[in-house]
């Protein structure tokens, strides 16, 4: 008696787990038990380190073990990807020429050196204590999925860039750029009010209030679907991390969860919903700017499959021709730290493993050429 | 070297006075078919225990133990792993064999028990008892299958019966596993971690699924035996298909999340 069920016959984190299984075990293939097993055990976290904040927290996390992934690359693996993205170019008429790309992906990492993002080495289960605030009242760090930092590190903030971020709350990705100091204008914006409080209170434990102002941020909760409509060809770079099946949580936990029988219209939706998200995204972007999606589900439906329908229609609806841009380069410099998918036709997967267990994370990189 | 404490053992030898001592000489043991260096073992060990009936009891084991049709060999091997066999009353170790009997360890089965796992015959029957018991009336193995447990697996009988009741029910409810395959794949030597281990691995990986009412399962579950009874790299490599690495990780995991569930229960208990 002590393994009758006690809860419902099929709870929301069973069917999502049915659901997986099926969609999963054919789009995977042979990675899927790894993959599953991963996504049932206790996750991997991140510390992304405040800059804002008053306390040396570097220091602290690396004496416990951690080490920061994005400066944890060697040169030689910069090298190497050079001349391999050189020689693998994509021929698929989504994707472009290659070279300058490289170069290109390279910068980010000039730019983002502000971005701090410390993990325990591969296989370490430890974890991280919560954030303690300085005295100013600031928070040292913010725990987040380590894989949420490298849409962030792909979308490639300049100084000065004016940037959107379409589906903020609760803001992990908002402070990641915020970490970069050089933006000129951020719009943070989710349609949740009660999340966009939740938003605002995360930004507020982390940054100082002047950073925080009118001249640098505004905070709306607007349906991001008619961003095109308020705001159009505006910005040097919009991150669309929209609303998915958040694959890990809706194995975990049964309150909320989008697989619940009463969501299922609303999960139905959900690829329409994003594909409006990513084509008002690009209508944000003036052209020439940069666009990355994102998600934290495995699925194809919600990740290729958005993608490949809204350069379609961006192009038969708007006129404007985007540009795939290769993030293999991003990819392959963290490569010791995160498990990709391998040969993804569009844009780039981190997927769950047992010794490196952060994502799902799939990210697809567009340039607005016209 | 071990030369020296020959010597002096020697020389102990004029040291022992009595009947009993006598009886039980350097000669006599090596009569009795044990090695030098068995019977100077033996021996010491005897002339250090307190107790004038010390020696006698250990004449007894002796005659007890080659009784069981043991040779020599074997018999030191069984001293040196279990001196406590030395303590026991005549009467005592006839009654544990005449006990061992009746839960249906004939000749070849009883030798090897006892060779096994001597510490058999140290246990009070009672516990013996009990756990055969516990075994038909709990977890409804038939009496053959008893005795292939106690058999295959001697060591049961110093399990805490909870404990074993837990195991039991985890791999017949958890994992769907009649009576007859447990015995087969000899469920009992394998500790509670060990067994939920590997199928929880399997399950997250979703190589492994808990029938339903019917007994029915989606996938076709590996054999309880084909799971336990191998080394662990055969295990991932031809069962649960995967890395070294990743069983690593998972069996940390799997030991935090399982201390954190205790941690609940004692609190549950005491408030
Ligand atoms: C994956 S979460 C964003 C996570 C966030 N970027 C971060 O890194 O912390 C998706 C968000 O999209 C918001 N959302 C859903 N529909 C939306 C819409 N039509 N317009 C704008 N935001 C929307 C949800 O409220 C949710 O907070």
């Amino acid at each position: 008696e002590k393994w009758a069920a006690t809860r419902a016959k099929y709870p929301p984190t069973t069917l999502a787990l049915q659901h997986f299984d099926a969609a999963y075990g054919i789009q995977l293939g042979h990675l899927w038990p790894s993959v599953r097993a991963a996504l049932l055990c206790e996750r991997k976290y991140g510390a992304l380190v405040n800059n804002f904040s008053d306390d040396d927290v570097l220091s602290d996390l690396q004496d416990q073990g951690c080490r920061d992934f994005i400066s944890d690359t060697d040169l030689e693996v910069h090298l190497e990807q050079i001349s391999a993205v050189g020689v693998e170019g994509e021929s698929s008429d989504l994707s472009t020429k290659t070279s300058d790309i490289s170069h290109q992906q390279l910068s980010p990492l000039q730019i983002s050196r502000n971005i701090k993002c410390l993990v325990f080495p591969r296989g370490d289960i430890t974890r991280f204590k919560p954030a303690k605030p300085d005295k100013f009242g600031l928070l040292g760090y913010y725990l987040m999925d380590a894989a949420s930092v490298l849409p962030c590190l792909a979308l490639d903030v300049q100084e000065g860039h004016n940037v959107l971020d379409l589906c903020a709350a609760p803001g992990g990705k908002t402070l990641t750029l915020l970490q970069t100091q050089c933006l000129g204008f951020l719009c943070v914006n989710d349609s949740s009010i009660s999340r966009t409080l939740r938003l605002k209170r995360v930004l507020h434990s982390y940054t100082p209030k002047p950073f925080l102002s009118g001249d640098n941020l505004r905070i709306t909760s607007f349906d991001g679907t008619k961003w095109g409509e308020i705001e159009r060809d505006t910005f040097d770079r919009v991150l669309v991390d929209v609303p998915c099946t958040t694959d890990r949580h809706s194995l975990v936990e049964d309150d909320n969860n989008i697989f619940s029988r009463s969501r299922t219209g609303e999960r139905r939706r959900l690829p329409q919903l994003q594909l409006e998200l990513l084509l008002a995204g690009i209508e944000a972007t003036h052209p020439g700017g940069e666009i990355l999606y994102s998600t934290c589900t495995l699925s194809q439906t919600q990740n290729q499959s958005v993608v490949e329908q809204a350069i379609h229609l961006a192009q038969e609806n708007h006129s404007i021709h985007l540009q795939v841009v290769d993030l293999k380069p991003l990819t392959h410099m963290f490569r010791k730290t995160f498990h990709f998918a391998p040969n993804l036709h569009l844009g780039e997967m981190v997927i769950p493993h047992l010794a490196a267990n952060f994502g799902p994370i799939y990210m697809c990189k567009l340039k607005r050429l016209t | 070297g071990s030369d020296c404490i020959l010597q002096s053992n020697h020389h102990g030898v004029t040291d022992l006075s009595g009947k009993h001592a006598a009886e039980l000489s350097l000669r006599s043991l090596v009569n009795m078919g044990f090695t030098d260096s068995q019977a100077e073992q033996i021996y010491e060990t005897v002339s250090k225990a307190k107790g004038a009936s010390s020696a006698k009891h250990a004449l007894s084991a002796l005659s007890s133990l080659f009784a069981l049709g043991l040779n020599a060999s074997t018999v030191g091997k069984l001293l040196e792993k279990c001196p406590q066999l030395y303590t026991i009353k005549e009467s005592q170790f006839q009654q544990r064999i005449g006990n061992l009997r009746r839960q249906g360890l004939g000749e070849g089965s009883l030798q090897r028990v006892v060779s096994h796992y001597p510490q058999i015959l140290v246990v009070p029957m009672k516990k013996i008892n009990n756990v055969g018991m516990f075994l038909r009336e709990k977890c409804l193995f038939t009496v053959q299958q008893v005795t292939e447990i106690l058999r295959d697996s001697p060591a049961i009988i110093e399990e805490d019966l909870g404990e074993l009741e837990y195991k039991f029910q985890y791999v017949y409810f958890r994992m769907g596993v009649k009576q007859a395959e447990m015995v087969k794949s000899k469920l009992f030597r394998f500790t509670l971690n060990e067994v939920r281990s590997r199928h929880c691995f399997l399950e997250r990986r979703g190589l492994y699924q808990t029938p339903d009412k019917k007994g029915q399962t989606l996938i076709v579950n590996p054999k309880l035996n084909s799971i336990l009874t191998v080394d662990q790299d055969t295990f991932l490599a031809q069962v649960a298909k995967a890395s070294a690495e990743e069983y690593d990780v998972f069996q940390r995991l799997m030991a935090r999340e399982w201390q954190a569930e205790e941690h609940q229960e004692n609190f549950e208990a005491v408030s």
